[in-house]
């Protein structure tokens, strides 16, 4: 056990610059994945919560597609199945892919939880005399915000870990680069604990990070 | 093929300031010697030969420390230096690579790709710049399997859609996949996983000089041409990089690499009497 715990020392510092590296791209993809994700699931939840029916379908064909198929099978389709129309860097492809993918989820986490303010608190504001945006915007958004952040950090941490699979198109992620690392080195154990723990420290400062921001929200507390 | 819609440039530009272009691999040594030969041909970025391989076949292409190493890229940077463009290896996992060179993501693939029919009617192949030949490897304490006869039946672990993937077929319906043949020999001294792998025989004898317990059966069953792939409607390039080739073996480039890598001259092989694969 010692020596495998030296192998593994050994294999971080030799590749320690590179998964550095590789470490800003997975960082870069989630990022963009989730502001992404952000926009599309704020968008698709109002189309969903709205009285208009084209536009619920509008919405419902969307959650279907994306949480119906593969996150994979959705890369590879940006990257090389609409090559011909749209080329977009791999980079790009991956990115669009996590935020569309993630941005379904998100959007039943903000349905959920825009439906979820009791029905009384609009009420009291249209009987203030506000128009039913004033309400949402003032009134019902901010909580429904609130409630969302435990979901929505969770919908983060997948996101990040997600964010492997864009080894598939050949993007230098981290995932990627442990491939190229272990095939190299002939070290499948030590490579693949390595990577392992760069996912871990990394979703571990994202949890904090999210804590923090609910701390600060005060998110027990409605 | 058109390129770049306004859906495309809307959406890059629109979602994505931020994200800069990260899919390079970013080569060492630039060798800095940029012209501007680059604009005759078609490629990727100006003054830039940008190639790809799979970055998971040592000792011919591997990442160590961060950059990009081995023979097939020694070979680019050579040939990018005689075409006065900026080199930039790229790896992409290889069961899409020659997807990838079709939709124009590189210029060329050198990735020691061998040539033969079915890819020819794809892309455009150079002239050679190895032979290699495909090879049996059993774990080092495996008798069953003494010759390419005993392989019937047999697990065969081989790389998809590589050179060795029909031939496996031919022996056996029990094939199992990988996209590095490093990982599939990986796989040879675990129990259970796998009986035999068909790869390039030096890439084995890499594998067993770096200690797994791995061990080569009979000759080589075929010789095979790696060359350099390139898009079918880029015929001057294809010709540019012939040139670059020949250069490069004439001036002892080429001797100088391969012997320093392999103690020979991989070009310099006897194959008369053997098969080559087509």
């Amino acid at each position: 056990m010692p020596e495998t715990f030296y192998t593994i020392v050994d294999v971080f510092t030799r590749t320690l610059s590179g998964f550095l590296d590789a470490a800003v791209v997975t960082l870069q993809l989630t990022a963009v994945g989730i502001v992404l994700g952000c926009l599309l699931g704020l968008f698709f939840a109002l189309l969903k919560l709205s009285k208009s029916k084209p536009l619920q379908l509008i919405a419902n064909i969307y959650i279907t597609i994306i949480r119906g198929t593969p996150l994979i099978v959705q890369i590879v389709f940006l990257y090389y199945g609409i090559a011909e129309f749209v080329t977009l860097s791999n980079f790009q492809a991956g990115a669009i892919a996590l935020g569309v993918h993630s941005g379904a989820y998100i959007a039943e986490i903000f349905r959920g939880a825009i439906q979820g303010i009791d029905k009384g608190q609009s009420e009291a504001s249209s009987s203030l005399g506000m128009t039913k945006t004033q309400s949402m915007r003032r009134i019902i958004f901010p909580q429904a915000l609130k409630r969302s952040i435990p979901p929505l950090g969770n919908q983060f941490i997948i996101t990040l870990k997600d964010s492997s699979l864009v080894y598939v198109i050949g993007v230098a992620e981290l995932f990627s680069l442990a491939n190229r690392e272990a095939a190299q080195s002939f070290k499948p154990f030590e490579t693949y604990v390595v990577v392992g723990l760069y996912y871990l420290v990394l979703v571990m400062i994202f949890t904090y990070l999210l804590h923090l921001y609910e701390k600060k929200l005060d998110v027990d507390k409605d | 093929m058109k390129k770049g819609s306004i859906l495309g440039m809307a959406l890059s530009a629109g979602l994505l300031v931020a994200a800069c272009g990260t899919d390079d691999s970013s080569g060492s040594s630039g060798s800095g010697s940029t012209g501007d030969a680059g604009s005759e041909f078609d490629l990727l970025e100006d003054g830039k030969f940008t190639w790809a391989s799979s970055g998971l076949y040592k000792p011919f292409n591997y990442e160590e420390g961060g950059e990009l190493k081995g023979f097939d890229v020694e070979i680019g940077y050579a040939i990018a230096e005689k075409l006065g463009l900026e080199p930039n290896p790229v790896t992409t996992p290889w069961e899409t690579i020659v997807q990838g060179l079709v939709d124009a993501r590189f210029d060329a693939i050198i990735g020691s790709m061998a040539i033969t029919n079915e890819r020819a009617e794809q892309v455009n192949f150079s002239d050679p710049y190895y032979y290699s030949g495909g090879m049996i490897f059993v774990a080092e304490g495996n008798d069953d399997i003494t010759s390419v006869e005993d392989l019937e039946g047999k697990k065969i672990g081989v790389v998809a859609t590589s050179t060795y993937d029909g031939v496996a077929k031919e022996y056996t319906d029990d094939v199992q996949y990988y996209n590095s043949d490093v990982i599939a020999l990986n796989d040879l001294p675990i129990e259970g996983r796998l009986d035999a792998v068909i790869t390039a025989d030096v890439v084995g004898y890499e594998a067993m000089a770096a200690g797994l317990e791995i061990k080569d059966v009979g000759a080589p069953l075929w010789i095979e041409r790696p060359a350099i792939a390139v898009n079918k409607d880029n015929e001057e390039f294809l010709e540019a990089i012939n040139e670059a080739l020949n250069e490069i073996i004439e001036d002892g480039t080429y001797d100088k690499i391969s012997t320093e890598l392999f103690d020979r001259n991989l070009l310099d092989v006897d194959i008369e009497g053997i098969e080559i694969l087509e």
